[in-house]
């Protein structure tokens, strides 16, 4: 099994290292190959079987676009072709249209789904969050300058419970586009999420595998289901 | 600025509330400059400043360094103001201005030492010049306000005034890159025994050359992105110190500082290599604004941790220490961290990483214990990790991840209880708590002292 980190030197923002860090732990045996901002990424050209790329400065962001510009059609054939990707913070609205300053003026994204988003840089918005995927609760935080639009409510990932979806008014958070998975949820999602975690991993081809620290991780969700219920908006 | 009917309203209106808080017996340290800045929100541009402002900003150290600096000034008889009763952000220096000013705002002082928040940087700046600002350094802070250290980097770019002088970190690429036209002096340390020539920490806030965003090279490393680099890229160096920490006696505490060829030994509180840093600036600043080194050395002498930030007794034959330990900042904990695993002896190490406020009022943002260096608890010498608060099944996760071991760890919700079960096998007992969470702190250490009176009846 082949995991491609995508720019960990600089997306790893709020944490989110961690994602990786504890699947390396449940999948020992896999490959995870981490691809530097200078390299040129595996996933265009090899059979990889999870994309991760996590939160970054706004700077790197675009970098990042302007970085894969050029390879859009193989990142939208990968997608297509079904490779299962997680990008969690602000790396999801590189596949989205566009992202608009305060000023009005655009960064052109790549358009691999129907997303924008808004940045408003002196007023950071920081929530936590609780939804629901596929019939399991799932929770984390939010702390990002942005909020995100979609026309395609086809896209939904996690149905809202509590907190803040993709804007205000959305009622769900996050994108499913395809095997793509974006969500806004630090803390890091996949170690205090175990019921999505696996979902991923029978995605990614690793069914009835154990996580790492199951138990410990199932029993921290469990206490802060309890603590999510008890929260006052 | 020119004094208008508005400023003059907004003063005075600030001095009735100031009144009106002494008269209830509240202490309510920024609520006049709030007002005041409510009333004519440019209060600190219309406002009178003293003759020099001096300073003080960067993510971690600027409490320790400012008090540091007042410290030497007051006990050279050199008359100021500043903003420790208060807070470091635009209403904090205008509280400050206004207590420390005439009935129609003339300051009291010819001087003033203020702590900066940096990120309120487009508050402050536009309305106030600083002469010499100091930036100890740049790191990722809490999430929730600070973002990312390139955004603050960036909000000092922007914000800071091109005439005011910059005593900077040349250990600190980061630091280093502010400002490039502003005027400058560096300080640095040469050598220190804890060098390391690779990261061992989570976080590396400058993983690149801030000039051309090559490979950047790490001569020599002290903590996440601190230490002397270049770039084989483009040739950039960290730059020469002025103010050259040439030598640290860390038997005796003591630093040698170099300027200009001239040495000077100056007493040292802690050898941590932040204390270190933190003096080395402090030293910086007032030879810049003017004091002798006699008269920093001999302030330098009578020089202490305040006791809020770190205590020690004997409880029981067990050495007993209280050490502060910033929550939501994964630096400042990981420093602590790394401090507690070099302590010597065999520990227990109490925790309690909460935010007394965000778990009051709801399910704390746990994130930040992912970019904090847990994996320093995980060593020998530490013979128990005793995890409290409403977070710790997270925080237990998080220590497991670290490869501490199962059996070193018990965690629970109320931290107050870690008392009962400390390990026989201890001989030093750690308990890290927040600024706003010593009173758990307290209350474990009261209890210790309790069982001991208890134990020898």
């Amino acid at each position: 099994m082949k995991i491609e980190i995508l720019f960990p030197e600089f997306c790893n923002l709020f944490g989110d290292a961690y994602n990786m860090v504890y699947l390396q732990k449940t999948l020992p045996e896999a490959e995870f190959i981490r691809t530097a901002i200078g390299d040129d990424v595996r996933f265009t050209e090899e059979k990889i079987d999870l994309v991760y790329m996590g939160p970054m400065s706004e700077r790197v962001q675009e970098l990042i676009i302007k970085k894969f510009k050029p390879i859009r059609e193989k990142i939208m054939k990968a997608v297509e072709s079904g490779t299962v990707f997680l990008f969690t913070g602000n790396a999801l609205e590189i596949f989205g249209d566009y992202i608009e300053n305060e000023d009005g003026s655009r960064v052109e994204a790549l358009g691999i789904y129907r997303l924008w988003a808004k940045r408003d840089m002196m007023h950071r918005h920081n929530s936590a969050f609780e939804g629901t995927f596929e019939g399991e609760t799932v929770m984390g935080f939010k702390t990002q300058f942005t909020m995100a639009y979609t026309p395609d409510d086809s896209l939904a990932l996690f149905k809202k419970t509590r907190g803040v979806g993709l804007n205000p008014k959305a009622d769900f958070e996050g994108i499913r586009f395809h095997n793509f998975f974006g969500t806004y949820l630090v803390a890091p999602i996949l170690v205090a999420n175990p019921p999505f975690t696996k979902y991923l991993l029978k995605l990614m081809g690793a069914e009835n595998t154990e996580l790492a620290f199951e138990a410990e991780t199932v029993a921290a969700y469990e206490q802060r289901k309890k603590d999510f219920a008890q929260m006052v908006h | 600025m020119k004094r208008n009917l508005r400023f003059y309203f907004a003063l005075m209106f600030a001095r009735g509330t100031k009144l009106v808080l002494k008269l209830i017996g509240r202490k309510g340290t920024s609520m006049p400059g709030s007002w005041a800045i409510i009333l004519c929100p440019d209060f600190i541009g219309r406002m009178p400043k003293p003759k020099k402002i001096i300073g003080i900003t960067g993510t971690n150290g600027k409490t320790t360094v400012s008090n540091m600096i007042e410290d030497v000034l007051e006990d050279n008889g050199v008359s100021f103001m500043c903003n420790r009763a208060g807070t470091n952000v635009n209403t904090g220096i205008a509280s400050a201005l206004i207590n420390n000013s005439k009935f129609f705002g003339k300051p009291k002082h010819d001087v003033a030492v203020f702590e900066l928040d940096e990120r309120s940087s487009p508050k402050l700046y536009p309305y106030m010049q600083p002469d010499m600002l100091l930036c100890t350094n740049i790191f990722r802070d809490s999430y929730k306000r600070n973002a990312h250290a390139e955004f603050i980097l960036g909000i000092l770019n922007k914000e800071i005034p091109k005439t005011t002088k910059l005593i900077l970190n040349a250990d600190d690429p980061l630091c280093c890159s502010i400002a490039p036209d502003n005027e400058r002096v560096y300080y640095g340390i040469d050598h220190l025994s804890t060098d390391k020539n690779e990261c061992d920490n989570i976080v590396n806030d400058m993983p690149v050359c801030p000039n051309c965003s090559g490979p950047l090279v790490h001569d020599v490393v002290r903590y996440h992105h601190i230490g002397r680099v270049h770039c084989e890229n483009c040739g950039y160096r960290s730059p020469e110190p002025d103010y050259r920490a040439s030598y640290v006696d860390e038997e005796n505490g003591i630093m040698r500082v170099e300027k200009d060829g001239v040495a000077n030994e100056y007493k040292l509180a802690s050898t941590s290599n932040i204390n270190i840093y933190n003096s080395l600036a402090a030293v910086a600043v007032l030879r810049e604004a003017g004091l002798s080194d006699e008269q920093i050395q001999k302030s330098f002498e009578k020089m202490e941790i305040t006791e809020s930030r770190y205590s020690e007794s004997m409880i029981g034959g067990k050495r007993v220490i209280l050490h502060l330990t910033k929550a939501k900042n994964p630096i400042a904990s990981s420093r602590v961290y790394e401090i507690v695993r070099n302590a010597p002896g065999k520990k227990s190490v109490i925790i309690f990483p909460y935010d007394y406020f965000d778990d009051r009022h709801s399910v704390e943002n746990t994130a930040w214990f992912y970019d904090t260096d847990y994996e320093f608890l995980n060593d020998e010498s530490i013979v128990q990790l005793i995890i409290g608060g409403n977070r710790h099944h997270d925080t237990y996760v998080r220590a497991l991840l670290a490869g501490v071991p199962k059996e070193k760890i018990i965690h629970m919700q109320d931290e107050c209880e870690a008392s009962e079960v400390i390990s026989d096998e201890a001989d030093t007992v750690f308990v890290l708590h927040d600024v706003y969470t010593i009173r758990s702190a307290n209350i474990i250490r009261d209890k210790l002292i309790a069982k001991e009176k208890e134990a020898a009846k």
